[in-house]
C-alpha cells in the first residue's frame, strides 16, 4: 500500500490519484500523497464485493482501493434489476460500495459527505491514530507540508468513499456527489464505472468544501456507442485543497465523452485537476471533449490544471480547453454599472455554484448538507435567500 | 497493405536522402566509448581550458552517475548505453573561416547540405560543426564592425575579454543538476557557439549554426550561449542533421540564451537528426523587461526527442511566442513541447504547435505554463493541434497550468483528429483530385510554422515533410 514503514495506526498513500500520462514531476501536479488512518484487521472477515468488481479501475487508484477495502467494514453490494427503472435514489451508506445496474435498467447514485462523514455511513469515518501514533505521524505531517503534493492529515479525521459502479447494454446511471465538510475533515472518494454498449452515464460532483477532498473518477466506456458526461464544481477557500483526478477510457466505438469542469477558488485554496481521455486504439468514430473554467479571487491562491487527451486511433476527434482567469475589468464595470461591487460579483460566483448543487441535491438530507454549508460560506441570510430564490420548501436556517 | 489503409491520407515520410550520407572517419580523432574523469580530462586538456571549466566537467560527471531518470517518463530509452557512445569524435582539421581551406568530405558534406550557398545569399554568418569541432566558422565584416561577436565557447574561453563573460553566464541558465542529460551535456560538452550583440544594435541577417554528426555510435554536445543586450535585435538559426547507422547516436546539447531588457531573439531550428538518435536537448532564455523572445522549431527527425525549450519572463512586459512543428514517422517516439514561467507583471505568453502522426510515429506534446505570483496582468495562451494520418499512430497531449496570481489569464485548446472526409469531398467537389486535396489540408495544416522561417528554411521543411500524396482513391 505504500513504500514508507507507516506509524502505527496510520499510513501513507503515496502518490496516488494519478493519471494514466504525467507531466514533470517537479511541478507536483502528478498526484497527491494522503496520511490516513489505519487499523489492522488481521483474521476479520468482512462481506466483500462479488469478483466481478475486482480489477475495476477506480479514479484514485489501487493503492487507495486497497487501503479502504483494507479498512471498511463489510462493502455494500446494490444491485437494480434489468429494465427496471428504479426512482428511489442509491444513497452510498458504506465506504465500499458495488453498484450493478444491469441491461436496460436507470438508478441514481448518491454520495454525499458533510462534517460529520459521507451520509447515513457509521463506518466511513476512520478514527484518528491514537495520540502516540499521531506524535510519530506529526513528524510525517510537518515533512510532508513542504511538498505540495502532499495532505497532512493527522489533525484531520478522515472519512472515505470507494463506489464502484457496473452499467451494463442500455443502462443509465446518474451518479451525484456532494462533498459539503469544514476544515477539519479530510475525505478520499474513489469512483469506478465500467459502461457497456448504448449505456449511459452522467456524473455531477459537487466539491464544496473540507479540508482536504482528494476524489478520483475513472469511468471505462468499453461498449459501442456509449456516454459519458460529467459535471464538476468546485469551491476552494481558505487552506482548503483539492485534488480531482477524472479519467475517461474510450473503448467502444462511437463513443462520447463530455467533460466539464469550473470552479472558484479564494483565500490560500490550493486546487490540482487531472483529466485525461484516452481514446483506445479500437475506439473509431469517438469523440471527447473536455473544459474547465476557473475563477481566481486571489493571489494567495494555487490553481493547478492538467488536461490530457491521449489518442491512439486516427478516426475520432478530441479536444480540450482551459480558461484561468479572474473577472475582467470589463466584466466588473459592467455589473458595477448595474449597481454590484467587485466583492458582490464574485460572491454571485460563489453562491451559483450552491444554487447548482442545491437543485441537483435528489433528498432533504443531502439538500440540508449542501445548505448547511452555504450557510457556513455564504451567511444564514444569503443561504435563506438562496433557498426561497429557488422555491423549495424548506428555509436554508431550518434545514441547515 | 489493407484496403482500410490504402483509403487513408497518404502523406510520404520524411525524404531523407538529402541528409543520408557518410564520409569515412579513418584518420579522425576517436575517444574511447564510455565516460571516465579520463575522457573528461582529456577532452578538457585538448581545448586548453581553464581550470574552472574542467572542475565544472567534473562536478558534472558526479551528477550525471548520481541522478535518476525519473521511472514515470517520456519514451524509453532503454537502447541508450552510454559504454557504447563515444563523447569525442573529431576529424583532424584546424577551424577554417574559409571553405577552401575545409577538408574536402566536410566541405562536400556542408556543400550537400546547402550552407555555404546559404551564407553567401543570406546569412551574416555561419557556423559548422562537424562532430564534436567546428570545422568553419566566419562572420560578415560589417556586423563584426558593429561589436557583434560570433565565435566557438571554446575561443570565447581563449580571450582574455571574453573569458569572464562565458565564465559569468555559461550554465547559469541550465545548471549541471537541472536533469541527468544536462549532466551529462556539462561533463563532455564540446563545440557550439558564443554570440554576443552589443546593446542596441540590429544584426539585419540571421546568424546560422549547423550541426553534422558523422560519427557512427557517437554523441554530439555542443553548447549555445547567446547573450542579446538591451535594445539589441537577432534571429539566430540552429540546424542539423546526421546520416542513419543502426547503433544509436546521442545528442544532449544545450542552448542558453540572454535576452536583456528590450531586446529580441528569433531562435529558428530546423532538426531533422536520423532515426537513431537520442535528442534529448536542453534549451532555455531569460527574457528580460519589455524583450521579446521568439522560438520557431521544426522537429522532423530522431528515433527518441525530449525537447522542451524554456522561457523565463522574468522581466515586466516580456513576450515569449513559440511555433512549432513535429513530424513523428515510423521507428519515432518525439515527445516535444516547451515551457513558459511567467514572472513579470504584464508578461504575455503565446504558444502555437502542431504534429504530425504516420506510420506508427509516436507524438507526445507537452507543456507547462507556471504564472508566477509577481506576474500581474500575465496573459497566456496556448494552442495544439495534431493531426493522426493513420491508426498505427499515436498522439498524445499532456499540457499542464501552475497559475498563483489572481489577475492572470491563461488559456489553453487542442484538438486531435484525421482529415475530414467531409473537408476532402468539399474540395473534390471543387475539381481537386483527392490527393490534391489532401495535401492542400496537410500543406495549411503546417503553413503557421513555415511562414515563420525564413524562405530558404521553408523550402527545406517543406522538403521535409514531402507532402507528396499518393492519389489513393479509394
Amino acid at each position: 500500500m505504500a513504500d514508507t514503514k507507516p506509524a502505527a495506526g496510520s499510513v501513507t498513500l503515496e502518490r496516488v490519484n494519478t493519471p494514466p500520462a504525467q507531466t514533470w514531476n517537479y511541478l507536483r501536479t502528478n498526484d497527491i500523497t494522503l496520511t490516513v488512518p489505519f487499523a489492522s484487521r488481521k483474521g476479520d472477515v468482512y462481506f466483500a464485493l462479488p469478483r466481478l468488481f475486482e480489477g475495476m479501475e477506480c479514479g484514485m487508484g489501487q493503492q487507495v482501493t486497497d487501503w479502504v477495502e483494507s479498512q471498511s467494514a463489510d462493502a455494500h453490494y446494490v444491485e437494480v434489476r434489468a429494465g427496471q427503472k428504479r426512482t428511489e435514489p442509491i444513497v452510498v451508506t458504506s465506504m465500499d460500495t458495488g453498484v450493478m445496474v444491469r441491461a436496460g435498467a436507470e438508478a441514481t447514485v448518491v454520495i454525499a459527505t458533510n462534517n460529520e462523514g459521507v451520509l447515513a455511513a457509521g463506518r466511513s469515518v476512520l478514527s484518528p491514530a491514537s495520540s502516540a501514533a499521531s506524535k510519530a505521524k506529526r513528524g510525517l505531517s510537518e515533512s510532508a507540508d513542504k511538498t505540495e503534493g502532499s495532505a497532512a492529515s493527522t489533525q484531520h479525521s478522515t472519512s472515505a468513499a470507494l463506489v464502484r459502479i457496473i452499467a451494463e447494454r442500455d443502462a443509465r446511471v446518474h451518479v451525484l456527489e456532494f462533498v459539503c465538510a469544514n476544515d477539519e475533515r479530510q475525505h478520499i472518494e474513489s469512483v469506478g464505472i465500467t459502461a457497456d454498449a448504448r449505456a449511459r452515464v452522467d456524473v455531477r460532483q459537487f466539491f464544496l468544501g473540507a479540508a482536504t477532498t482528494a476524489a478520483g473518477l475513472c469511468c471505462s466506456l468499453d461498449g459501442a456507442d456509449a456516454r459519458f458526461e460529467l459535471t464538476c464544481r468546485y469551491l476552494g477557500r481558505d487552506d482548503e485543497r483539492l485534488d480531482i483526478n477524472h479519467v475517461v477510457r474510450m473503448r467502444g466505438r462511437n463513443g462520447r465523452t463530455d467533460i466539464r469542469e469550473s470552479g472558484v477558488l479564494d483565500g490560500r485554496a490550493r486546487k490540482a485537476l487531472r483529466a485525461t481521455i484516452d481514446l483506445v486504439h479500437g475506439s473509431s468514430g469517438s469523440e471527447g471533449a473536455e473544459l474547465e473554467n476557473v475563477l481566481v479571487l486571489s493571489d494567495d491562491v494555487v490553481n493547478k490544471t492538467m488536461p490530457v487527451i491521449l489518442c491512439d486511433e486516427d478516426d475520432v476527434a478530441g479536444n480540450h480547453g482551459a480558461t484561468i482567469g479572474s473577472v475582467g475589468p470589463e466584466q466588473i464595470g459592467y455589473l458595477a454599472d448595474r449597481g454590484l461591487t467587485q466583492e458582490e460579483a464574485e460572491a454571485l460566483y460563489v453562491r451559483a455554484l450552491f444554487d447548482e448543487a442545491v437543485i441537483a441535491a435528489p433528498t432533504p438530507e443531502v439538500r440540508a448538507t449542501v445548505l448547511a454549508r452555504a450557510t457556513s460560506v455564504l451567511g444564514a441570510e444569503v443561504a435563506r435567500d438562496l433557498v426561497e430564490g429557488l422555491g423549495l420548501d424548506s428555509p436554508a436556517g431550518e434545514e441547515a | 497493405m489493407s484496403e482500410r489503409t490504402q483509403k487513408r491520407s497518404q502523406v510520404a515520410d520524411v525524404d531523407r536522402s538529402l541528409y543520408d550520407f557518410t564520409y569515412s572517419e579513418e584518420g579522425y580523432e576517436r575517444y574511447d566509448d564510455g565516460l571516465t574523469p579520463e575522457i573528461v580530462r582529456a577532452i578538457s586538456a585538448k581545448k586548453d581550458e581553464p581550470e574552472w571549466m574542467l572542475n565544472m566537467r567534473l562536478a558534472a560527471l558526479d551528477t550525471y552517475h548520481a541522478k535518476e531518470m525519473a521511472p514515470n517518463w517520456g519514451p524509453s530509452i532503454a537502447g541508450l548505453d552510454m559504454d557504447h557512445i563515444s563523447t569525442y569524435v573529431s576529424p583532424r582539421t584546424n577551424q577554417a573561416k574559409n571553405w577552401d581551406d575545409v577538408p574536402d568530405d566536410i566541405k562536400n558534406t556542408f556543400e550537400r547540405l546547402g550552407i555555404p550557398e546559404a551564407e553567401r545569399e543570406s546569412l551574416a554568418g555561419v557556423g559548422a560543426q562537424y562532430d564534436s569541432e567546428i570545422v568553419y566558422h566566419n562572420m560578415r565584416e560589417d556586423v563584426a564592425k558593429s561589436g557583434v561577436v560570433y565565435t566557438t565557447i571554446e575561443d570565447a574561453l581563449h580571450d582574455p575579454e571574453w573569458e569572464p563573460v562565458v565564465r559569468q553566464y555559461f550554465g547559469k541558465l541550465i545548471p549541471p543538476a537541472d536533469h541527468k542529460f544536462a549532466a551529462l551535456h556539462y561533463a563532455v560538452w564540446s563545440g557550439g557557439s558564443f554570440v554576443y550583440v552589443p546593446a542596441g544594435v540590429t544584426v539585419d541577417y540571421p546568424l546560422q549554426s549547423y550541426f553534422r554528426l558523422n560519427a557512427e555510435g557517437a554523441g554530439q554536445f555542443e553548447h549555445t550561449l547567446i547573450i542579446v543586450e538591451e535594445g539589441a535585435d537577432l534571429h539566430f538559426i540552429e540546424g542539423c542533421s546526421a546520416p542513419k547507422y543502426y547503433e544509436a547516436n546521442l545528442h544532449a546539447g544545450a542552448v542558453e540564451l540572454f535576452v536583456k531588457d528590450g531586446a529580441r531573439l528569433r531562435y529558428s531550428t530546423i532538426e531533422n537528426w536520423s532515426k537513431n538518435m537520442y535528442n534529448l536537448n536542453t534549451k532555455r532564455a531569460r527574457v528580460g523587461a519589455d524583450a521579446k523572445m521568439e522560438w520557431v522549431s521544426g522537429s522532423f527527425g530522431s528515433h527518441v526527442s525530449y525537447l522542451y525549450p524554456t522561457t523565463i519572463l522574468q522581466g515586466d512586459r516580456g513576450q515569449c511566442e513559440f511555433t512549432g512543428i513535429t513530424f513523428a514517422g515510423a521507428t519515432q517516439d518525439l515527445d516535444t513541447g516547451c515551457k513558459v514561467i511567467l514572472n513579470g507583471a504584464d508578461t504575455t505568453a503565446s504558444v502555437d504547435t502542431k504534429s504530425i502522426s504516420k506510420d506508427g510515429g509516436c507524438n507526445t506534446f507537452r507543456s507547462s505554463v507556471v504564472v508566477g505570483r509577481k506576474a500581474a496582468n500575465a496573459r497566456a495562451t496556448v494552442s495544439c493541434q495534431s493531426l493522426m494520418l493513420d491508426d498505427i499512430s499515436r498522439s498524445d497531449t499532456i499540457p499542464a497550468m501552475d497559475v498563483r496570481n489572481a489577475t492572470a489569464n491563461v488559456g489553453h485548446e487542442a484538438t486531435i483528429g484525421r482529415i475530414s472526409d467531409d473537408t476532402i469531398l468539399y474540395l473534390m467537389s471543387r475539381g481537386c483530385s483527392e490527393a490534391e486535396a489532401r495535401t492542400m489540408v496537410v500543406g495549411g495544416f503546417a503553413n503557421p510554422v513555415s511562414k515563420e522561417l525564413p524562405l530558404e528554411y521553408a523550402v527545406e521543411m517543406n522538403n521535409l515533410i514531402k507532402l507528396e500524396m499518393e492519389g489513393a482513391i479509394g
